[in-house]
């Protein structure tokens, strides 16, 4: 009896020691309640996030993605997407966005950048121009008074909305505060209001979510789940790449992404203002004839993620997501913006 | 008088005891043969890797699903290889190893019925399922190693000591990537002692051993499945299976530690859990 108790004892104990050390693992982070913090002013808030200089910190950004958007084959799917960012607090800095086995690498050094491919295996450097971390630096200097900047941001921004700071919340363990941007009633968008947390102590945006009407779960969230704050090894902003590694050379001035072979440069325009903004452009007919010489069937891909419309502007393709619509018509023109899809029908019909 | 009548000792020390356990366990010939047959794998896959065209492995299938981004990249590198073999093998056939090893300490013993002589002997249970598990993470670790030293050859054959690169772009030093060999097996190890606590408590129970082989390959592929489902996403966080993938962070610089840390938390939990349950099964066997 003594020895079968014993078990019994031992069984239960252990048992739901492991079971509840599991249970606590598994419990999202980050839910503890709302931390105390003095008040103040949106305008308040917005100047001393423009005064200060990012500083040196270590963390993981995540990207939270409800859009709705139609999964399409070959574009890989953003959601749940993960990235750990090193910053030095002097304008050089290393992104890397983990896949499930490789890893792109994004290195700003002093006087290159670096995009590395582990998969591919390929690496690409741009030079910086030698004056462009100064140029930079100095375009920080001549924002000059901060105050006076975060007022003119502020009253551009209350043309269209209301700019509150609304409670606090606790973000990658830290405690910020909420700015929160509400389109004025007037304003025909999808988006109901657009959240950023701002650290209570470094003022630097932690979390920027956009609610959409309607639900309570953001459509969108990009933020830090974890965030250090310190200063970062130097030899993590330098890139060499590793033997067997095929570089390219990129011309400077654009280290961003690669550019188009086109010749033209697609046409934007813009219509309305605040948040119906709608972006006018034309899809460049040799795009059009590349990705079909490709063999992307792209009549099927919108006849399947999109739904055909027609009107004054002619036919096309609606594509629907939780924040935005984009309207493609058959000849080529794109309106795309965070408004219903009425909205971009007016702007094709008004032009 | 008290000097001549010193008591025979009624117990043997615990460090005989598993040394006999560990005699017995490597003189088994199905031991050494999992042991060489895990060894080969690494060797395989170097060899595979090398005489397959690397542009053709590189474009062939989506990215970041199945591991296979990592495999191109396998066959260049000392570091890498160990420790792609060691994810490879993690999925399915390390499992296989740790849980045949537990089903062999206690089901094993008890369908021969040299157990009995262990329940017999004046020897506290505890005693015996601490001997019984060491054994266990003995053989695990033996596994682990094995797969990561042949990896290292392997890559050290075919290549020379060329390249030591992580996915981040970094070169390291060969201490530095040795030790981060040595990390992936210390983590690989502790996620199949996990395993093997697990294949021990069901061991308890049976006196077949392949009840206990069967019961946690199952386990092992219904946790994969139930981890695929997204549906099921409040349930991954308890699946032991699902951690099992961030052993690549060790090929990242620097290390992102939060991902490791978590499975070697979740590999303790089940630790507890199928020791606490092997253990209560044990004392209240009868001899």
């Amino acid at each position: 009896m003594n020895t079968k108790r014993k078990a019994a004892t031992v069984a239960v104990a252990g048992t739901a020691a492991g079971a509840l050390g599991l249970g606590l693992l598994a419990m999202p982070a980050g839910a503890d309640s709302a931390p105390e913090l003095p008040e103040i002013g949106a305008q308040q808030l917005v100047g001393s996030v423009l005064k200060t200089e990012p500083p040196a910190m270590s963390g993981t950004a995540t990207v939270d993605n409800e859009l709705g958007l139609p999964a399409m084959p070959g574009v890989p799917a953003l959601d749940a997407q993960s990235a750990r960012v090193y910053y030095d607090g002097d304008g050089k800095g290393r992104v890397a966005m983990e896949q499930q086995s490789s890893e792109l690498t994004y290195v700003l050094g002093d006087k290159e950048f670096w995009s590395y491919d582990s998969a591919e295996g390929t690496a690409t450097r741009t030079a910086l121009p030698a004056d462009a971390r100064d140029k930079h630096r100095s375009a920080k200097a001549a924002g000059a008074d901060p105050t006076r900047t975060a007022a003119q941001v502020v009253d551009r921004l209350e043309e269209s909305s209301t700019v509150s700071v609304d409670g606090t919340a606790r973000v990658a363990g830290r405690a910020a505060y909420e700015l929160v941007l509400t389109p004025k009633p007037d304003e025909r968008t999808l988006v109901r209001e657009v959240r950023v947390a701002v650290d209570a102590e470094k003022r630097l945006p932690l979390r920027m979510s956009v609610l959409t009407h309607g639900t309570t779960d953001p459509a969108f969230e990009i933020g830090f789940s974890e965030i250090e704050f310190g200063p970062q090894p130097e030899r993590l902003f330098e890139f060499s790449p590793p033997e067997g590694t095929k570089v390219t050379e990129s011309e400077a001035g654009r280290p961003d992404g690669p550019r188009g072979e086109s010749g033209e440069e697609p046409q934007f325009r813009v219509t309305g203002d605040g948040w119906d903004t709608v972006v006018l452009t034309r899809v460049p007919q040799e795009m059009r004839d590349r990705a079909q010489g490709e063999g992307a069937d792209v009549e099927g891909m919108l006849d399947r993620f999109g739904k055909p419309v027609q009107g004054e502007f002619g036919s096309g393709h609606v594509i629907e997501t939780r924040i935005g619509t984009a309207l493609i018509t058959e000849d080529g023109r794109l309106a795309a913006g965070a408004v219903p899809e009425q909205v971009l029908r007016q702007a094709l019909e008004n032009r | 008088m008290d000097v001549m009548t010193k008591p025979a000792r009624r117990t043997a020390p615990a460090s005989r005891l598993v040394r006999a356990e560990l005699r017995w366990i490597f003189r088994r010939p199905r031991t050494l043969a999992v042991l060489g047959l895990l060894a080969l794998i690494p060797v395989i896959m170097g060899i595979a890797l090398t005489v397959a065209d690397p542009t053709a492995a590189s474009s062939g299938g989506p990215p970041g699903n199945d591991g296979g981004n990592l495999l191109p990249a396998a066959a260049a590198s000392v570091l890498v290889l160990p420790i792609a073999a060691l994810t490879m093998t993690l999925q399915m056939l390390l499992p296989l190893a740790a849980a045949m090893s537990g089903a062999d300490a206690l089901a094993g013993e008890t369908s021969t019925g040299t157990l009995r002589g262990w329940l017999l002997a004046p020897v506290g249970r505890a005693k015996l399922l601490l001997v019984k598990a060491l054994g266990v993470a003995t053989f695990t670790l033996a596994a682990a190693a094995v797969i990561a030293a042949t990896g290292i050859l392997t890559a050290l054959v075919i290549n020379g000591d060329g390249t030591l690169s992580t996915l981040s772009g970094t070169t390291l030093s060969i201490p530095d990537a040795v030790g981060r060999v040595a990390l992936a097996v210390g983590w690989v190890t502790l996620q199949l002692w996990a395993v093997g606590a697990i294949a021990l408590a069901i061991s308890a129970f049976t006196e077949h051993p392949m009840v206990v082989l069967a019961s946690v390959l199952g386990g092992v592929i219904v946790f994969t499945v139930l981890g695929s489902l997204d549906a099921l996403s409040w349930l991954h966080p308890f699946l032991l299976t699902e951690v099992w993938w961030s052993l690549v962070d060790v090929l990242r610089d620097p290390v992102p530690a939060a991902d490791l840390i978590d499975g070697g938390l979740k590999a303790a939990c089940y630790l507890a859990i199928g020791l606490s349950l092997a253990y209560a099964r044990l004392v209240s066997k009868d001899g």
